[in-house]
């Protein structure tokens, strides 16, 4: 580039010089002088394409490569099979917990509300309300199996994120602000809200205390 | 002095089954006039229908929540002083402290006991 402007330079410096001898400028000067910079322009414009063109190669070799390791990923197994099935699983077990409690408090209500007068039949209610609290009890091995399941679509789901942090190559994520409604910010809060594990938050005997 | 169990006892909760479990405590600990409602508007409504003698509340309810519903208890002069007893999960030193500072009589954590809701009631009421 360095060569053809320092010519193209010279040209232009030789014709200003010749243009001072002439008396006047004519529109051909004028003409010559223009062909002459957009030579000029254009070996330094045609070296800046080449440079671009060059960058947005690489930007499309990355792109695909990053397109061929999200693939590898399964983003779309995650999405489309292992999340909406966790959700069900999560969906029974509240459904297998919650007819194992009514269960249970049914029969243990009907317990309370026997008469203990006639020994035998009050017996034979308690006999077979223990049975079904028993049997309802097994809820807990089926709810057992489908809360793993669920785990475990959880474990893979933030080994799969992991890796695409890694592949994106992302350092640092920072929380961008986000606009939200008020029925968002709620819905959020309300989120936060909850029981706390085991050691976390304080226990009744604390709260006594306050009181 | 013998806990009065002929008052009637209003309990707030969006989960049928805990509503259940605290009625059937409060029956045997021989509470018969047990009404309920789901969440705090509905307890404001009610609580505006019926006076209550006492209201146990859950936290985490919508629309409205047991704390809202306390706050608007205490600033209503007509239920301002209507015994408020929060049972909920919610066992945060925040939590704990803004149920206080909004004027609840009694605060148990979920899961709790009969004994332990039998002590909270009589405490409320001086027993």
């Amino acid at each position: 580039m360095s060569d053809m402007s320092s010519e193209h330079v010279a040209k232009v410096i030789d014709f200003l010089r010749n243009g001072r001898k002439t008396e006047d400028v004519s529109l051909d000067d004028v003409m010559r002088l223009a062909e002459l910079m957009a030579e000029s322009f254009q070996s330094f414009f045609k070296t800046m394409d080449l440079a671009i063109y060059s960058e947005l190669g690489e930007m499309a070799r990355e792109i695909s490569n990053m397109k061929e390791e999200l693939a590898l990923l399964r983003l779309s197994d995650m999405r489309d099979e292992h999340i909406p099935t966790a959700g069900r699983e999560l969906d029974a077990i509240v459904e297998a917990t919650e007819e194992a409690t009514n269960t249970i408090m049914s029969a243990a209500e009907e317990i309370m509300a026997a008469d203990a007068q006639d020994v035998g039949a009050y017996q034979t209610l308690v006999s077979d309300k223990v049975i079904d609290i028993f049997q309802a009890c097994s809820f807990q091995d089926i709810t057992g199996q489908r809360i793993s399941k669920v785990v475990s679509t959880l474990n893979a789901l933030d080994k799969r994120i992991t890796t695409l942090v890694e592949k994106l190559k992302i350092l640092r994520i920072t929380d961008v602000a986000v606009d939200e409604t008020a029925a968002e910010k709620r819905a959020r809060e309300l989120m936060l809200h909850g029981p706390q594990f085991s050691g976390e938050g304080v226990s009744q005997d604390d709260i006594d205390a306050f009181f | 002095m013998a806990l009065d169990t002929s008052i009637p006892v209003l309990v707030v909760d969006d989960y049928k089954t805990m509503i259940r479990i605290i009625r059937n405590l409060l029956k045997q600990l021989g509470f018969e006039d047990v009404d309920e409602a789901a969440d705090g508007t509905e307890a404001l409504g009610k609580m505006k229908e019926r006076r209550y003698g006492l209201v146990i509340s859950d936290w985490n309810m919508e629309p409205m929540t047991g704390y809202e519903l306390l706050k608007q208890v205490r600033s209503d002069s007509s239920l301002s002083k209507t015994p408020f007893i929060m049972v909920t999960a919610e066992s945060k030193t925040e939590n704990v402290i803004a149920a206080k500072k909004a004027g609840v009589n009694n605060y148990i954590v979920k899961p709790f006991n009969a004994p332990t809701l039998k002590s909270k009631i009589e405490a409320v009421f001086g027993d």
